[in-house]
């Protein structure tokens, strides 16, 4: 592996934690921009309050001088250096300035005009900084003379400035411990979240280990689904091994009758061709063993995993085949099925099931074979009949007999039919012999579609 | 009759060439899927019995490829699985006719002599010419109940003659339906051949068996008896 595949946490984490910094990052930037506008704005409102209540407490005499009442609102006014200054200027010339600014020297140069506000910011020779709001006003004495005053109000904003960093701070720190909060949140709850899939797979290693048969029953709604297909895979693997283990045993059983009686004979007899008889005969045997048991180990059997294969197909394939190989009995075939079947199954197991069953068909009819497939909504059901002398009722019994052992039969129709019903066995499925209204055989199976 | 064996296990070869040859039956053997279909394609053959799990070339390749090039005799295939599947596929690709391994000789024998009587239109698995009949599983010819002797290449001959009972046959033919791949072909053998058919298959010159086209070959006359 090239690179190292993040695990699902990992991947949930890393995504999560980049949008989580992502949003408290730009909430963090937004509410400062927010407090700063805010805080600027309120200053600015403050400045100029703070200019009406001047206005308000402001004489003017005749030739234009200015007195103040001394009870400003503001005690700051009065304190000297205290942060808060005002002047009234007319032209380059302050004709009133508050108490607190006495010994600075503060030069307001902005003159916006009559009713008019400027704000600015202003540098102290000793570097503080001042926030300066300058307002215009014209006062007309009773001769009609106008006077251009210009009041300036300035604040520190060093105060301010300390307020945003406190703010500031205050924010991060908050933001900061959400984060983390939400973060321990997250990853409890991936814990929680995921822990379903961490128990699978300790299951599955308990599967593998051998502790368990299969998976728990109890998972959550998304994973049932999985979890259930690995369960039916791990019973149909399991039923398949069964059935190696079962043919294999009972191979290795049936085999030792026939070797029984050929070492038999060879230690008994001393006639040639009756040693070659029973040879022959055994050998046979044997081979038909192996062959039945080959065929039933190979067998896929039911599970609902395996992919649809079409029964139409299959047969029709079976057929041209047969016709070609029974070409010489002209046998009069008809197939019917109103529309292709559909059944989830093993190709190989289906096709060993009706080739078997149709060459039966081919061997011992006459001239005739009729095929049904009807299909009903879980079963599909198939009839194979003949026109050949059939089958006699008494034996009809053993030939269909579920996974009977053929140790000692297997003449003829005993093979095929003998692997066909361990086929249907291993479905889920029936079969049965009828009579035919033909007049030989009639095989029915049903199989499950599903 | 000329047959093909392509077989990859070689006791099973050997038995089935002796054993075919045994039966008056031309044969050549072959090992894999390759060779079998060189031989398939360079000679003419009556049957040919391929196994299906060949090296190199597969047995369904083999059918296909001799059956896309037009040959189109018999062909019988051999399954040592006896899946289903397998013969299926096989017939689908242009096989005649399955056996599954382990098989009996008799079966086998039977199935090729069948194989090659349908393919030329015969009936029955005894050939019956006029008052003459050819049993090929016991190689045994009769005129009016009366067995008649022959050497193996003029059994070979007559059964193949029978075989296309009012055909035209080349002597180039004949000489490709007789003799083994490698053997020294003289055609003017085959004139001695029919010579001696003639003389035993009709001693008193009363039936007139077999007739002379010049330059086109020769063709059995005789009206085949269903």
């Amino acid at each position: 592996m090239p690179i190292k595949q993040f695990s699902l946490s990992n991947r949930l984490l890393i995504a999560v934690s980049f949008v989580l910094t992502a949003f408290l990052g730009l909430s963090a930037f937004s509410l400062n921009n927010a407090f700063q506008a805010s805080t600027d704005s309120a200053q600015h409102q403050r400045l100029k309050n703070h200019i009406y209540t001047m206005l308000a407490s402001a004489e003017f005499s005749e030739q234009g001088e200015v007195t103040m009442s001394d009870t400003l609102a503001e005690p700051n006014f009065t304190i000297p250096n205290s942060g808060l200054y005002a002047q009234i200027t007319t032209g380059q010339e302050i004709i009133w300035q508050s108490k607190s600014s006495l010994g600075l020297f503060i030069a307001l140069p902005n003159h916006p005009g009559p009713s008019n506000e400027h704000l600015s910011t202003i540098e102290l020779h000793t570097k503080d900084k001042l926030l300066n709001l300058a307002y215009g006003i014209v006062w007309e004495n009773e001769q009609g003379h106008h006077f251009n005053y210009t009041i300036n109000v300035s604040e520190d904003l060093n105060a301010i400035n300390l307020q945003k960093a406190k703010f500031q701070l205050n924010l991060w720190y908050w933001l900061g411990g959400t984060g983390l909060m939400l973060l321990i949140a997250q990853a409890l709850i991936l814990r929680w979240g995921l822990r379903p899939l961490h128990d699978v797979a300790a299951d599955l290693h308990a599967i593998e280990r051998g502790d368990r048969q299969r998976l728990l029953k109890n998972y959550p709604q998304e994973l049932n689904q999985l979890t259930q297909n690995i369960n039916t895979l791990l019973d149909h693997e399991e039923s398949r091994r069964k059935r190696y283990k079962n043919s294999l045993a009972d191979l290795a059983h049936s085999l030792k009758t026939p070797l029984a009686v050929f070492r038999g004979e060879l230690d008994n007899s001393s006639n040639i061709t009756e040693v070659k008889d029973i040879g022959h005969e055994q050998l046979d045997r044997i081979s038909s063993l192996v062959d039945y048991q080959l065929q039933r180990a190979a067998t896929e059997g039911h599970s609902s995993l395996q992919a649809r294969v079409s029964l139409g197909d299959i047969i029709n394939k079976i057929l041209i085949s047969l016709d070609k190989v029974y070409q010489s009995k002209s046998i009069r075939r008809q197939f019917e099925m109103e529309r292709d079947v559909f059944i989830h199954a093993d190709e190989g197991d289906m096709y060993e099931l009706l080739g078997n069953l149709l060459e039966n068909a081919y061997k011992y009819g006459n001239k005739r074979i009729n095929i049904l497939v009807i299909s009903r909504l879980d079963n599909v059901d198939i009839h194979i009949e003949d026109d050949g002398t059939g089958i006699p009722k008494h034996a009809h019994k053993d030939i269909i007999k579920r996974g009977k052992r053929i140790d000692t039969q297997v003449e003829g129709q005993g093979l095929g039919l003998a692997i066909v019903s361990d086929i249907v066995t291993a479905y889920l499925g029936e079969i049965k012999l009828e009579k035919s209204h033909l007049g030989g055989a009639s095989f029915i199976v049903t199989l499950p579609k599903q | 009759m000329r047959i093909l064996v392509i077989e990859d296990e070689i006791h099973l070869r050997d038995q089935l060439t002796q054993q075919l040859q045994k039966q008056n039956l031309t044969v050549d053997a072959a090992a894999d899927g390759e060779q079998g279909l060189y031989l398939g394609l360079e000679y003419s053959y009556d049957v040919a019995i391929i196994d299906l799990g060949l090296p190199k070339l597969s047995g369904i390749d083999v059918i296909q490829k001799l059956r896309s090039s037009g040959k189109d005799f018999p062909i019988l295939i051999l399954t040592a699985r006896g899946r289903w599947q397998d013969k299926v596929e096989g017939l689908e690709s242009g096989a005649d006719d399955y056996l599954a391994k382990p098989f009996h000789f008799e079966e086998l024998s039977a199935r090729i002599h069948a194989l090659a009587r349908r393919a030329s239109g015969w009936a029955n698995s005894i050939l019956r010419c006029g008052p003459i009949t050819l049993n090929p599983s016991s190689q045994q010819v009769t005129r009016d109940q009366t067995v008649l002797d022959f050497t193996a290449y003029e059994y070979r001959l007559l059964h193949y003659m029978m075989l296309h009972a009012g055909e035209i046959i080349s002597k180039t033919e004949l000489v490709d339906h007789i003799y083994e791949q490698g053997y020294d072909r003289d055609s003017n053998v085959i004139e001695v051949f029919i010579k001696r058919l003639r003389r035993k298959l009709d001693p008193d010159k009363s039936l007139n068996p077999i007739e002379t086209l010049r330059g086109r070959g020769y063709r059995l006359t005789l009206a085949r008896a269903h």
